[in-house]
């Protein structure tokens, strides 16, 4: 079997994981299930692989012996917009997914997934729909709080400015901070099951700061910056 | 006609209250004048009329005429040949047990007697009894020498200075126990009362003077203290009699009334909390002038001003006394307003009834009640003036109390907002600890741990290895997950267990139905502590992988329930599944009895260090945990102690 895309070819993923029991491991998994899988153990074998073309999907760990997969990230979101890109994460801990989210990530993946969840969500990020935990989605939420307190001294925890988040998705995410289903929220907020995933999208696309100019001109929008 | 009606209608509210206070005040003072009248009547001290002299023959500037007394001299102001009274009595010796007397119940201004030819009497040599202002009455016992059976002489020479006209009341003559009980009345009246006033007035004034001393913000006492001082210098000062020689200071401060009720208006005005208005200094004029022409000009002068001048800016004082009472009555209706009305109320009556007796126009024997009824005020003043100190002392009292309440109330505040300061730097302390070790974590042994996964799923031989080192790993998110400060809300924790547990069924095949009894979820519990999460959350994946590995199940329900039973809400997490169960009597297979026993006492052991209740019933049907947690979660590990 073999996934493809859209235009009928196979999805390419481009792995990049130093450790490489875990790098065999989710190649495994998802050469397995279809996929078109290139890997690379650094920044540079990541970058030279990049040459050849834009994969669909980016897997990729933060920590690299070269460098810093946030970079990586950085560079994929402006050369090529529509690829989609996940963070590999040993714990799923706010502190790695967030500063992904930030630079373009719209999803995490456990390194000990087990190899139909690797597939599974693989595929679902490539049918647009981001995964989102629930100490992510907590941590979001009371992110949000923290910014309607405004206390002096800032949260511990990468920067993360929340300030463009609808109330409905708030609500979204403390559903999912308090471990309720899609369906669950959907029919506590009256909503199609369906819309969650987008809305959750959103959230990630809303969270994230492009460029440079982009986050100052985001500052002076919400006023932390006077010209 | 229309501007007016318009202008009643603009204020009719106010209008009312006006009338519904200030009838029954002015009804009131009414009843008070009424009740004055009556009172000076029926205070008239009587007299021995079986001892009454009243037949004399009276000579006045050269011409002798027969009188009856009381009688009333021309104005004069010359002590030269005054008028001149003779007249007799007669004297029974069966009488004499006790001594005769002569017994004068008010003359003004001095009076000699002469009995027989010989003086018994001369007032004159009694600086007091010859006041105009007070009724002094005079008593001189007769020797028995000079008494002679039968008809004897008395004369009586009046001295008058103006500009009052002399008057000389009835004369008494008889036995000294007959006369002696009316002249003790009057002088306790007219002579003790008044020395007793005077020493009140002199004590108030000392009082009053210290207070304003004290407190210089407050003029009001410092005015009063002037009027009782005057008052009482005006008392105690030697009347100006000729022949004495005196002090024109002394005389002139014979006048002070004018001044002296000058000031008590002031202190009206003032005490009742109005600014004393400037025009309100022209008052002191008519005071100010008989002092000032009395120092230059000397005696009779003052006296004279002091009768045309004084006496009525004394009423004209008076007058306005009781209209500021009586506006103080209807703003304020307290008790000092209304005391202090009633009481210039009768000064006032006392001053007319004297204007009367000064002008001849009521025969009453011309006794001078103003000074007397002054002192009535002042019994008022002096009561207003201890109610409104006891008052500010009850306001002082309760603002004391209002404070101490507001010191205790932002202590309490101040201690809260510190406790709640400590709780986020602790909060704070904790998030930072948890980040750090999270990165340490992440970076090293998380790492590590997923590689082990990786090699030994790759080897095909180690599945311990691969389930130890994944239980490390769910371990450590565990760890890690309860570190966050999750705001007593143990929703977020079971949030999160829900999906570890979901990843850790998903191989299995096992479906895990989560249904949530309540909207909100649990109850909140600020006191909830990262070990309390463990613990909890430590129970829920005994339950899970009970039901895994020595179950079989294919279904595990977990239920979050919320009861209330009036003491406060409780929550209650509940896992069932459908496997085939455990018998906990321990007939089952040995082994797996003994490791069931092992792992029931341990996770019972875990709920009651949090103070939860772990019930487990099991039978071929399936297995059901019920964990019911504490309304409270335990501040200290209660296992440990």
């Amino acid at each position: 079997m073999t996934e493809q895309g859209e235009t009928g070819e196979a999805i390419t993923i481009l792995l990049v994981e130093d450790d490489a029991p875990t790098c065999w491991r989710l190649q495994d998994a998802l050469a397995k299930a279809g996929y078109e899988v290139r890997s690379a153990g650094t920044l540079s074998e990541a970058r030279q692989a990049l040459a050849a073309g834009a994969p669909r999907v980016l897997l990729t760990d933060l920590r690299l012996p070269d460098g810093h997969g946030v970079e990586l990230i950085r560079e994929m979101r402006q050369r090529f917009p529509d690829t989609e890109i996940m963070v590999i994460s040993a714990l799923g801990d706010e502190e790695s997914v967030i500063s992904a989210i930030t630079v373009g990530a719209t999803g995490y993946l456990l390194k000990d997934a087990f190899p139909t969840d690797i597939a599974t969500t693989v595929r679902d990020l490539v049918a647009g729909h981001s995964p989102i935990s629930a100490s992510i989605a907590r941590f979001i939420v009371r992110r949000t709080q923290g910014a309607a307190q405004s206390s002096a001294e800032p949260p511990p925890g990468p920067a993360l400015n929340t300030a463009r988040l609808t109330p409905r998705e708030i609500d979204i995410l403390w559903g999912i901070a308090k471990g309720f289903s899609y369906a669950e929220i959907a029919s506590h907020l009256g909503l199609s099951k369906q819309t969650v995933p987008g809305h959750i999208k959103n959230i990630y696309r809303k969270l994230e700061v492009h460029t440079r100019s982009e986050a100052v001109f985001e500052a002076v929008q919400q006023g932390l910056i006077k010209l | 006609m229309s501007e007016i009606a318009a202008k009643a209608a603009l204020k009719p509210a106010r209008r009312r209250l006006l009338a519904s206070r200030l009838v029954p005040y002015l009804l009131l003072q009414a009843l008070i004048v009424i009740v004055t009248i009556l009172g000076l009547r029926l205070l008239q001290p009587s007299d021995p009329e079986d001892y009454a002299v009243t037949d004399f023959s009276a000579r006045e500037d050269g011409l002798t005429r027969p009188v009856t007394l009381p009688h009333f001299t021309s104005s004069r102001h010359s002590l030269a040949d005054p008028p001149f009274y003779a007249g007799t009595f007669t004297f029974r010796s069966g009488d004499a047990a006790s001594g005769w007397s002569v017994y004068l119940p008010r003359f003004s201004n001095a009076v000699e007697v002469a009995v027989n030819g010989v003086v018994v009497l001369d007032s004159r040599r009694d600086a007091n009894a010859n006041r105009p202002d007070r009724n002094t009455p005079q008593i001189a016992v007769i020797p028995a020498s000079l008494l002679r059976e039968g008809a004897n002489e008395i004369t009586v020479r009046l001295f008058v200075w103006g500009p009052l006209k002399g008057f000389l009341d009835t004369v008494y003559v008889g036995p000294d126990a007959a006369l002696r009980p009316a002249y003790e009345t009057r002088t306790l009246l007219f002579v003790t009362l008044p020395v007793v006033f005077s020493a009140w007035q002199a004590i108030l004034g000392v009082i009053l003077a210290i207070m304003w001393l004290m407190r210089r913000r407050e003029p009001v006492y410092g005015v009063l203290a002037a009027a009782m001082v005057l008052g009482v210098v005006q008392a105690f000062a030697p009347p100006p009699v000729p022949p004495a020689t005196v002090s024109r200071l002394a005389a002139v401060l014979l006048a002070s009334a004018p001044i002296e009720s000058a000031l008590v208006v002031a202190f009206g005005v003032l005490f009742f909390g109005w600014r004393w208005p400037r025009y309100g200094t022209l008052l002191f004029v008519p005071g100010i002038v008989v002092f000032v022409v009395g120092l230059i000009g000397g005696p009779p002068l003052p006296r004279i001003l002091f009768l045309v001048l004084g006496i009525p800016t004394v009423g004209l004082c008076l007058f306005l006394m009781a209209c500021v009472t009586a506006i103080a009555v209807v703003r304020r209706q307290d008790a000092a307003s209304f005391t202090i009305g009633c009481a210039v109320t009768i000064v006032l009556v006392c001053w007319v009834h004297d204007m009367l007796t000064v002008l001849e126009l009521v025969n009453n024997d011309r006794i001078f009640v103003s000074r007397l009824s002054y002192s009535a005020m002042l019994v008022a003043i002096g009561a207003g003036l201890t109610w409104r100190f006891a008052r500010a002392l009850n306001q002082v009292d309760s603002f004391a109390g209002q404070l101490v309440t507001r010191v205790r109330e932002a202590e309490e505040r101040l201690k809260a907002s510190f406790a709640r300061e400590e709780e986020r730097a602790r909060a704070a302390a904790l998030a930072n600890e948890r980040t750090r070790l999270m990165r340490d974590l992440h970076d090293g042994l998380g790492g590590q741990l997923v590689s082990i996964v990786a090699l030994s799923e790759r080897g095909h031989e180690g599945t311990a290895i691969t389930d130890a080192a994944r239980a490390a790993l769910k371990d450590l998110r565990l760890v890690i997950d309860s570190m966050d400060d999750i705001g007593g809300d143990l929703m977020l924790a079971l949030g999160s267990w829900r999906e570890r547990a979901t990843a850790q069924l998903r191989p299995h095949d096992i479906a895990l139905d989560w249904r949530v009894a309540t909207p909100q979820g649990l109850p909140l519990h600020p006191e909830l502590r990262p070990w309390h999460v463990i613990q909890i959350v430590r129970i829920l994946d005994e339950a899970v992988t009970n039901a895994v590995k020595h179950a079989q199940a294919r279904r595990i329900a977990v239920t979050i329930d919320t009861f209330d039973a009036g003491q406060g809400a409780y929550g209650v997490i509940s896992v069932t599944d459908d496997g085939s169960g455990f018998a906990p009597a321990g007939n089952g297979e040995a082994a797996g009895a003994g490791q069931t026993a092992r792992g029931l006492r341990n996770m019972k052991g875990r709920a009651a260090r949090c103070g939860a209740v772990l019930d487990l019933t099991s039978d071929n049907s399936g297995t059901r945990v019920r964990l019911k947690l504490p309304r409270r979660f335990p501040d200290s590990d209660l296992a440990a102690g």
